[in-house]
């Protein structure tokens, strides 16, 4: 490198100050106007992280939300070189922190997550759509799936309601997210157990729904198997119309 | 004429009004690659259709030339298949750094002037210019504080540009607030650049946060005194693509082709004749 170690640390300074605002000694500085590089940097973190997290930002008390962005950005190395990534980071952040137990806000890393993974979806790079044989689904034939999608498991039902009161509601949500084609919105739909064993078997097997309908029988113990196709049938009808199930796979 | 093209800085902001409407015309449109290459959905097809309607010329952010520690090829490596991609020829970067031990600060921080930093810097655009198989623009940026400073800031870029063998890209509004902020002659520094690389040319407006500091904010319309910068600029290099940006703060269209055709008028009242000039002399080349 051609760099001398004390030009680096000169460079090294400034940027450790911008990121936690402790006086630092850097040659020739001009003192009273460093205050405005710290204002510019931080001002683009809390920024990207308020527009990405506009329901954390909202249910979080603002001197906490505060503490925990400018903990985020002196503590942790940011590595993406897209700033809309960086959100991603501050959630897996605040999962490692713990935060959601050291500020006493449960929900927090499942909103974060939910938050993170609808702008990550959003802007996720357009996906290989499976050849279609026939608009319409079969129940006996492989379902085509649009694969810009994500199958999320939350504690708290922060997808259905503001995150004070999920607190109150703690149990095992699943949740189906993903781009409508088209007209690229993020869609999402909850999921009962069942229908999240469908799904994910639709997703990573070559198998029909009636070939799962076979296991499903035997795992969860249902006898009915006609009232599983009405009502299977009913439901993958409805994420046919939400553009989740695009129709019979070519495969 | 031909060559006098006057471009604006693509926005989220106003991507729709802009590309739906008839009211701001510009010759080209620029972006920063980091904000529209990996993407899908939306955006991407915004960014293709913007592409099917205008030439794209690219600034970046993250690059971080006057970083400490070793490029980013990877990041590298995306960028060069997004300028290939959108078929961009010019691809430019600033003069600073926004990352640091390992950290991206999203933001820019100037450079030390110092004799190790351009050898330093001059290497890494060298790097990446090899890696891109092109020359590169690197832009002089504001800044309101020297930091550790052992010589003057037009010196550091005129090295740097000479031993990287790079182009420029001259922020006219940068050395207006830079001149004002650090107290000296915006023309006498412009004089000392190697104008001969000079490949393209940004404008922008700026805010006075304090009676002796200028923040560039691209969130204002340009001032006359920079207007007037611009113009006695042109004189003295050739016609290269003129980028207005605007950033925050987004006025009208109305407004901002305004500003487009205003510097559009300087630039043919300055450029014309030379431009027509050369187009006779490869006319008479031609016939002879």
């Amino acid at each position: 490198m051609e760099l001398k170690t004390e030009t680096y640390q000169q460079q090294s300074n400034l940027a450790k100050y911008c990121r936690d605002g402790k006086e630092i000694e850097i040659k020739g500085i001009k003192t009273e106007r460093l205050p405005h590089y710290r204002r510019l940097v931080f001002n683009v973190i809390k920024n990207a992280l308020q527009s990405t997290y506009p329901i954390s930002y909202k249910f979080i008390e603002k001197k906490t939300w505060e503490e925990i962005v400018y903990r985020f950005f002196s503590e942790h190395k940011c590595s993406d070189p897209q700033v809309w990534r960086m959100p991603g980071e501050f959630y897996h952040f605040c999962k490692d922190q713990n935060y959601a137990e050291k500020y006493n806000l449960p929900f927090l890393n499942d909103l974060l997550f939910f938050e993170w993974l609808e702008v990550e979806l959003y802007m996720m790079e357009d996906q290989t759509f499976p050849e279609i044989k026939n608009p319409l689904f079969k129940l006996d034939k492989r379902v085509a799936i649009n694969p810009e999608h994500k199958i999320i498991k939350l504690e708290f039902p922060v997808h259905l309601m503001n995150p004070l009161e999920a607190t109150q509601k703690k149990g095992d949500f699943f949740v189906l997210l993903f781009r409508e084609p088209g007209v690229d919105r993020i869609q999402f739909i909850e999921l009962s157990v069942l229908y999240t064993f469908l799904v994910e078997n639709m997703v990573s097997t070559t198998k029909s729904p009636e070939e799962i309908f076979t296991d499903i029988l035997y795992i969860f113990g249902i006898n009915n198997i006609e009232l599983l196709r009405k009502e299977t049938t009913k439901f993958l009808e409805e994420l046919q119309k939400k553009g989740f199930i695009l129709g019979e796979s070519d495969d | 004429m031909k060559n006098i093209k006057a471009g604006i800085g693509f926005r989220k902001d106003f991507a729709e009004e802009f590309l739906s409407g008839p009211v701001l015309q510009p010759d080209f449109v620029e972006l920063a690659p980091e904000n529209w290459m990996k993407i899908g959905g939306f955006w991407k097809k915004k960014l293709n259709q913007l592409a099917e309607m205008y030439p794209i010329t690219s600034h970046g952010l993250s690059l971080s030339v006057g970083s400490p520690e070793t490029l980013d090829f990877n990041f590298l490596k995306d960028v060069k298949a997004f300028l290939k991609e959108y078929n961009v020829e010019v691809y430019s970067e600033h003069l600073s750094f926004s990352k640091c031990d390992n950290a991206h600060l999203y933001d820019l921080l100037p450079i030390p002037f110092r004799e190790d930093a351009i050898k330093h810097v001059a290497e890494r655009i060298k790097q990446v210019q090899d890696f891109l198989e092109r020359q590169i623009a690197i832009e002089n940026v504001s800044y309101y504080t020297p930091v550790a400073a052992e010589m003057d800031e037009a010196t550091f870029i005129s090295r740097i540009a000479e031993e990287a063998n790079c182009l420029l890209l001259l922020d006219v509004n940068n050395v207006y607030v830079n001149a004002f902020n650090h107290n000296y002659n915006a023309k006498s520094f412009i004089e000392k650049l190697p104008l001969e690389r000079v490949a393209y040319i940004h404008m922008a407006g700026h805010t006075k946060v304090a009676p002796d500091l200028i923040i560039d904010t691209h969130g204002e319309a340009i001032i006359d005194p920079v207007y007037e910068l611009f113009e006695w600029t042109l004189e003295h290099i050739e016609s290269v693509p003129v980028l207005l940006e605007r950033d925050f703060n987004i006025p009208e269209m109305d407004d901002l082709q305004n500003e487009l055709s205003h510097l559009k008028a300087i630039m043919t009242k300055k450029w014309a004749a030379t431009e027509s000039a050369k187009s006779t002399k490869q006319h008479l080349e031609k016939i002879h």
